[in-house]
C-alpha cells in the first residue's frame, strides 16, 4: 500500500499563477485540521498536546459540527443535530482533561421511553430491576430474559470495545504491533466460551430485527432494541447486517440500550470543553475559513481569501467525499480510488425537527414528567419501522416516520426561559434524494406531516410550540458540509466498516495523498460522539512524526 | 440380529442419491430411504399430465459440482446437459434485454442500452471469474469450526486468512463487496442501466427472504459464474428429461456400486440408544439397523420429528429452532398448447430457448419483496420461466411445451387466509403477471399446477417450503450451518450425520453437501470415530 507522493513542484507554480496567490505562508503551522467538529477537536487537543503547532479551521462561524449547541429561537438552545452524546469516550474525557474544561455530563435514569400505539408505553432505566418490573408489565416471559440480554451484550461488548480505540489492521502488510492487537481481541473473543463466541458470529450478519425476535415477544420492546441498529442507516430492521449497528454501539458503551447522555448547555457544551482544552494546548481555531483546496504536501488554500497555508501535515475532518471528491483535484488521485470514493455510499436518510415550547407537552398514558426525561421511542413495532425504511428506497420520506425525541430541557433548564422547553426530534426516514419535487421546496410540509404524527401521541403538542427548526438531509449537506447529508459520514455497514472504512487498505487515517489524514467519522470506529476517530487519526499522526514520515 | 446395513441414508434427493454413491463405492453396504414413489426430492421430473414432464420443483442446472459429474461418471449414467441460452427480461415500455450465451452479441445487446454498461459487462465478468475462482475451493471443504482450539480448526482458518491476503487488491475489494453488500448496491457500481441490474440481482433473492437491496444478496452474483458444465465456466443448463434426470443418473451410479434404494419407504423415527443412532423405524413399523443414519432432510424433520427433544442437548434444539426456514417461492408448470407470444420481440424465436425473466425494475422487485415482509404473495411478482420443451422436445408431446415458473415471493406464513384456500389466487396473479408480457398466454394452458410453500412443505418434505432447507443468509452460511459448532456434518447424536442442503455449502444442485459429508463420514470410520 503507498501512497503517492504528488508534491511536485509544477502543482504549486501552476496553482499560483492560476489563482494569483499573493502570500504563501511556509509552515506556520506543524498540523492543520479542516474541521472543527468534535472529532477534529480532539485531534487538535491530541496533537497540540503533544507540542506541534495546530490550526483548526471551521467553515461555519461555531465550531462544533454536528455536536453543537445553537440558538433555534431566541432564548431557546437545541443541540442541533446530535442529541445524545453516546458513546464518548471515557479514556479521551480523561486524557484531555474535559470535565475540567467544562464538560459536565447529564444521564438520567431514563434511557428510553417508547410510546405504544394503544397509549402503553414502555420505559427503560438505567437499572436492570426497575427495567425487569417495568417489562413485566408487558411480557414475564421477556422480563425473564432481560437480565442475560444485557449481560450477553456486556459480554460481547467488553470483547469488541477494544477494537474501537484501535487502528484497524492493514490486511496486506500487518506491522507487529496490528498483530499483536488482532491476537489480544482473539484471546478475548476465545475467553467469550463458546456459546457467546457464536453468538457474535451470528449475529453480525443478521437483520437487527430476527435478533430482537429471538429475545423477546413484546413487540414494542423489539421494536426499541431494533432501533439502534438502524439508526442513521439506509436500512430497515429487516435488512441483513443492521444487528452489526446495535452490536457496535452496544460495544461502544457497554449497554445493549442506549442510554440517554446528555451534556449540560446541549451537544456544544462537549465540542466547547474540546476547545477549551485545545486552546489551552496552545492549538488556534479559527471560524468562518472555508478551505477551498487540499493540495499535495501538506498545503491547503483558502476560499475567498487567497492564501496558502502549508503544514507537516493536513489532517480532514470532512467526511471522505467531501475530502477527495471536492476539496481534492481529482488529478492529485488514482482514478481506481476516485471510483471507489465514488462508490462509496452516504446517502443520508435522517431530518431534525427541533422545536421551542412554550411548555412541557404530555404524552398519552404517561404519567410522569420523570419518564420523558431520556430519549422518546416512537416507532410500536418492528413492522412499523421496516414501512418508515420502504418509503426511503422509492424516495419518499416515511409518511409514518421513526422518531427518537429528546427533551433536553426537563434535566438542563437552562437551556430556555423558565417553565418552557426545547424538543429535538430525529426523523428517519428522509433520504436524501427525493423522488419528487425537492428538499428546499417540501420542507414545511415534512415536519408538518412529522408533528401530525407525533401529535397522535402527545394531542397537546402544536398547542405548545412557539418556533420550530426543519434541517432535511440537504441541510445537514449544504449547512453541516456532510455529504449526502449522512450523519455518520457514511453508511456503516459491513462493506464500510473497521478496516474496510472508509475503503479497504485506507483504513489506517492515512491517504494517497502523503502528509493528509483523515479523523472524521468516515473513518474506524464511525460515527457517534465517540471522539475515538479523531483520537485515533492523532495516534498515527503522531507515529509518522516519530517515524519522520512527515 | 445383525446389522443389516452399514449406513441408513435417508431422503432420496440428490445429496442423499450422492452420499449414497460415495459411500457404496469405498464399499459401504448402502440402504437410501425415500418417502415419495419417485427419486430426486427437489430435483425431480414428473408426469403431473399426461404427455408432459415437468421438473417439478427445480428446473435448471448450474452449480452441479464437475467432480461428481467426473467421479460418479454421470453421463454413462445417462446425465445429459443441455445448453440453455440466455436470459431473456421483457419490459412493460415494450423494450426487452437479451443476454445470451454468446458473449459478444449480449455486448453489444447491452450496449444498445447503455454503451458504458457495455464495457462495464466485460470488466465485471473478468472480476466475478476472478472471485469464483476464489470461492470454489472453499465449497468442496468442511467448514472449520472458529471456537476450536485443534490444530485442524485453526490450520483450516488460517488457510482462509492466507487466500484472503493473497488476493489481489481489487480482488480483495470486490471479495468483501460481494461478500457483504446487496446486490443492486453492488451492480450499482458496474452499470446504470436500470433493468440489467434488475435482472441480475434477482439471483441474488432466489430462495431467500430477502429483497434485492438487502444486504448479503450480493454473493449469490458469484453463482453465475460458478456453474460449471462440463468444464464450461459460467453456462447454464436443462437436463435431457428433466432435473429428475440428474437424480436418476446419480441414483444409477449409486446402485452400480451395490447400494440398495428403496421408495415409498416413509420413516417414522431414528432409533437412538445412549446417544447413538442406531437404525430407523419405518412407518408400517420395519426396523432397520445400521451403524450410521446419514439425514439428507433437513434438520427440523430430522431432530425434531425424527429424533426428539429429549434426546438432545437444549443449545442446540435452541439453536435449531433459530434456524431459519421461511420459504418464499413458489412454482407455476405449465402444460401449454403452443408458446408465449411476447409483446416486446413476438413470435418463436431463441430468446424462448433460455430463461424469461419478469424483473423489469429494480423497484419491481424490491416491491414484491415489500409485500412478502408484510405476509401476502406479490401482487407482481418476479418470475423466472424456462420452457424445457423447446431444447429437449421428449418432455412434451409434439407441438406442445411444458412451461416452468419459479415464481417469488410467496411467503410461506401468510397474514390473511391460509395457502389452501390462496393456492389458485396465487396461480392466476402468476398468469396475468406473464400475460402483460405475453398476453396469449391465457389462451394456451392446457393443465397447470400450482406449488405453494406449503405444498413444498408437505409433498418434498422442506420445511416451511424453503428451497434451500433454511435461508442461504450469512448467519446461516459456512460453519454457522446448519447450527452453531455444528457445521462439519456431524450431530450431538454419534453415527447420524447430515448430508442435505441444510449443511454447507447449502441448496442447488449441487450435490456437494452429499459429498463432502461422505468424505467426513468415511474419514470419521477410518479413525474408529463412528
Amino acid at each position: 500500500m503507498e501512497g503517492f507522493d504528488l508534491e511536485c513542484g509544477n502543482s504549486v507554480a501552476a496553482f499560483q499563477s492560476a489563482d494569483g496567490v499573493s502570500a504563501l505562508q511556509r509552515m506556520a503551522y506543524d498540523i492543520i485540521i479542516i474541521g472543527g467538529g468534535h472529532n477534529g477537536l480532539v485531534t487538535a487537543c491530541y496533537l497540540a498536546k503533544a507540542g506541534l503547532k495546530t490550526l483548526v479551521l471551521e467553515r461555519r462561524d461555531v465550531v462544533g459540527g454536528q455536536a453543537v449547541t445553537e440558538e433555534i429561537h431566541p432564548g431557546f438552545r437545541c443541540s442541533t443535530v446530535a442529541h445524545s452524546a453516546g458513546p464518548l469516550s471515557a479514556q479521551v474525557v480523561s486524557d484531555l482533561n474535559l470535565t475540567n474544561n467544562g464538560l459536565q455530563l447529564i444521564t438520567p435514569d431514563v434511557r428510553v421511553l417508547s410510546l405504544g400505539a394503544d397509549d402503553r408505553s414502555l420505559c427503560l432505566y438505567n437499572k436492570a430491576g426497575r427495567t425487569v418490573s417495568e417489562i413485566e408489565r408487558f411480557s414475564s416471559k421477556d422480563a425473564g430474559k432481560y437480565e442475560e440480554f444485557v449481560t450477553s451484550f456486556q459480554r460481547i461488548g467488553r470483547v469488541l470495545a477494544p477494537l474501537a480505540s484501535m487502528t484497524p489492521p492493514s490486511i496486506d502488510q500487518p506491522t507487529p504491533n496490528d498483530v499483536w492487537n488482532i491476537g489480544k481481541v482473539g484471546l478475548a473473543f476465545r475467553g467469550l466460551g463458546k456459546k457467546d463466541e457464536f453468538r457474535l458470529l451470528r449475529w453480525g450478519p443478521m437483520a437487527v430485527a430476527d435478533l430482537a425476535a429471538e429475545w423477546f415477544e413484546t413487540e414494542l420492546l423489539r421494536a426499541t432494541i431494533a432501533a439502534r441498529g438502524i439508526f442513521g442507516a439506509f436500512a430497515g430492521p429487516w435488512s441483513a447486517g443492521t444487528s452489526l449497528g446495535l452490536l457496535w454501539q452496544a460495544a461502544l458503551d457497554g449497554n445493549a440500550i442506549a442510554p440517554a447522555a446528555f451534556v449540560k448547555g446541549g451537544m456544544g457544551g462537549v465540542t466547547q470543553s474540546l476547545v477549551a482544552s485545545a486552546t489551552a494546548a496552545g492549538a488556534e481555531i479559527r471560524t468562518g475559513v472555508e478551505v477551498s483546496r487540499i493540495e499535495a504536501g501538506g498545503k491547503i488554500s483558502l476560499k475567498k481569501k487567497s492564501e496558502i497555508l502549508e503544514a507537516r501535515a493536513v489532517v480532514s475532518n470532512a467526511d471522505p467525499r467531501t475530502t477527495f471528491l471536492q476539496l481534492i483535484d481529482p488529478v492529485n488521485l488514482d482514478p481506481n480510488f476516485l471510483l471507489k470514493t465514488r462508490n462509496y455510499r452516504a446517502h443520508g436518510t435522517v431530518a431534525k425537527v427541533n422545536m421551542a415550547l412554550s411548555r412541557l407537552p404530555s404524552f398519552n398514558g404517561v404519567d410522569s414528567v420523570e419518564k420523558l426525561s431520556g430519549r422518546i421511542h416512537v416507532g410500536p413495532d418492528t413492522d412499523y419501522l421496516e414501512r418508515a425504511f420502504d418509503a426511503a428506497k422509492y424516495g419518499e420520506w416515511s409518511s409514518e416516520p421513526h422518531m427518537e425525541i429528546t427533551i433536553p430541557t426537563i434535566s438542563d433548564p437552562t437551556l430556555a426561559p423558565d417553565g418552557q422547553h426545547v424538543m429535538s426530534i430525529h426523523v428517519q426516514f428522509a433520504p436524501y434524494k427525493l423522488k419528487s419535487g425537492d428538499w428546499n421546496s417540501r420542507r414545511e410540509e415534512f415536519a408538518d406531516n412529522v408533528l401530525a404524527v407525533l401529535s397522535r401521541y402527545s394531542p397537546d403538542l402544536t398547542n405548545s410550540i412557539i418556533a420550530r427548526q426543519v434541517i432535511t438531509p440537504l441541510d445537514l449537506e449544504t449547512t453541516y458540509g456532510l455529504s449526502g447529508g449522512h450523519i455518520n459520514h457514511g453508511e456503516q455497514a459491513l462493506d464500510q466498516f473497521f478496516t474496510f472504512r472508509p475503503l479497504i487498505g485506507w483504513a489506517q487515517y492515512r491517504t494517497p495523498l502523503q502528509r493528509l489524514y483523515l479523523c472524521g467519522a468516515g473513518t474506524h470506529p464511525g460515527g457517534g460522539v465517540t471522539a475515538m476517530n479523531g483520537a485515533n487519526a492523532a495516534r498515527e499522526i503522531l507515529k509518522d512524526i516519530k517515524a519522520k514520515k512527515i | 440380529m445383525s446389522k443389516q446395513y452399514d449406513v441408513v441414508v435417508i431422503g432420496g434427493g440428490h445429496n442423499g442419491l450422492v452420499n449414497a454413491a460415495y459411500l457404496a463405492r469405498a464399499g459401504k453396504k448402502v440402504l437410501v430411504l425415500e418417502r415419495r414413489h419417485v427419486l430426486g426430492g427437489a430435483a425431480v421430473t414428473e408426469e403431473v399430465f399426461p404427455g408432459f414432464k415437468f421438473s417439478v420443483c427445480s428446473y435448471v442446472v448450474s452449480l452441479l459440482r464437475p467432480e461428481i459429474i467426473r467421479e460418479l461418471d454421470l453421463p454413462r449414467h445417462g446425465l445429459e446437459i443441455l445448453p440453455l441460452d440466455g436470459t431473456f427480461t421483457p419490459m412493460p415500455n415494450g423494450d426487452y434485454l437479451w443476454r445470451m450465451n454468446d458473449h459478444a452479441r449480449t455486448r453489444r445487446e447491452i450496449a444498445r442500452h447503455s454503451k458504458l454498461d457495455a464495457e462495464a459487462y466485460d470488466e465485471y465478468g473478468k472480476a466475478m471469474i476472478e472471485m469464483a475462482h476464489f470461492v470454489k475451493p472453499i465449497m468442496s471443504m468442511t467448514p472449520p469450526d472458529p471456537t476450536s482450539l485443534k490444530p485442524k480448526g485453526l490450520k483450516d482458518l488460517a488457510f482462509l486468512g492466507k487466500r484472503f491476503r493473497n488476493l489481489p487488491a481489487e480482488d480483495k475489494y470486490n471479495q468483501v463487496q460481494l461478500m457483504t453488500m446487496s446486490a443492486v448496491d453492488f451492480l450499482d457500481q458496474w452499470f446504470e442501466t436500470d433493468v440489467l441490474k434488475a435482472t441480475m440481482s434477482a439471483s441474488g433473492i432466489i430462495g431467500t427472504f430477502l429483497g434485492v437491496r438487502s444486504p448479503g444478496t450480493a454473493y449469490v452474483l458469484l453463482h453465475h459464474y460458478m456453474g460449471e458444465i462440463d468444464g464450461a465456466f459460467r453456462s447454464w443448463g436443462l437436463s435431457r428429461g428433466g432435473t429428475g434426470a440428474i437424480s436418476n443418473s446419480i441414483a444409477d451410479a449409486a446402485r452400480e456400486a451395490g447400494a440398495e434404494i428403496r421408495m415409498e419407504a416413509p420413516i417414522e423415527k431414528i432409533t437412538v440408544k445412549n446417544g447413538r443412532a442406531t437404525g430407523v423405524v419405518l412407518s408400517n413399523g420395519d426396523e432397520i439397523e445400521c451403524d450410521v443414519v446419514s439425514s439428507s432432510v433437513d434438520p427440523r424433520l430430522t431432530f425434531m420429528k425424527m429424533i426428539g427433544e429429549e434426546h438432545l442437548p437444549g443449545d442446540f434444539t435452541d439453536d435449531l429452532k433459530r434456524y431459519k426456514y421461511r420459504g418464499s417461492s413458489g412454482k407455476v408448470n405449465l402444460a401449454l398448447d403452443g408458446l408465449p407470444d411476447f409483446k416486446s420481440l413476438p413470435g418463436p424465436g431463441a430468446h424462448l430457448r433460455g430463461a424469461v425473466s419478469i424483473s423489469p425494475s429494480v423497484d419491481y422487485m424490491e416491491r414484491a419483496y415489500d409485500e412478502a415482509k408484510y405476509g401476502r404473495f406479490s401482487r407482481r411478482p418476479y418470475i423466472d420461466m424456462v420452457i424445457p420443451s423447446l431444447t429437449d422436445p421428449s418432455v412434451a408431446p409434439p407441438g406442445q411445451h411444458v412451461m416452468s415458473c419459479f415464481v417469488q415471493y410467496a411467503p410461506y406464513n401468510l397474514k390473511e387466509g391460509n395457502w389452501d384456500d390462496k393456492r389458485e389466487e396465487f396461480g392466476d396473479t402468476v398468469i396475468d403477471t406473464i400475460a402483460e408480457h405475453a398476453p396469449n398466454i391465457k389462451s394456451l394452458i392446457r393443465h397447470r399446477q400450482v406449488l405453494t410453500p406449503l405444498d413444498l412443505e408437505r409433498e418434498f418434505g422442506l420445511s416451511e417450503g424453503n428451497i434451500f432447507q433454511g435461508e442461504l443468509t450469512l448467519e446461516q452460511l459456512f460453519f454457522l450451518r446448519p447450527a452453531p459448532g455444528w457445521a462439519q456434518y456431524r450431530t450431538p447424536i454419534r453415527s447420524l450425520y447430515m448430508c442435505g442442503s441444510a449443511t454447507h455449502p447449502g441448496g442447488g444442485i449441487m450435490g456437494a453437501p452429499g459429498r463432502n459429508a461422505a468424505m467426513k463420514l468415511l474419514a470419521d470410520w477410518k479413525r474408529g470415530r463412528v
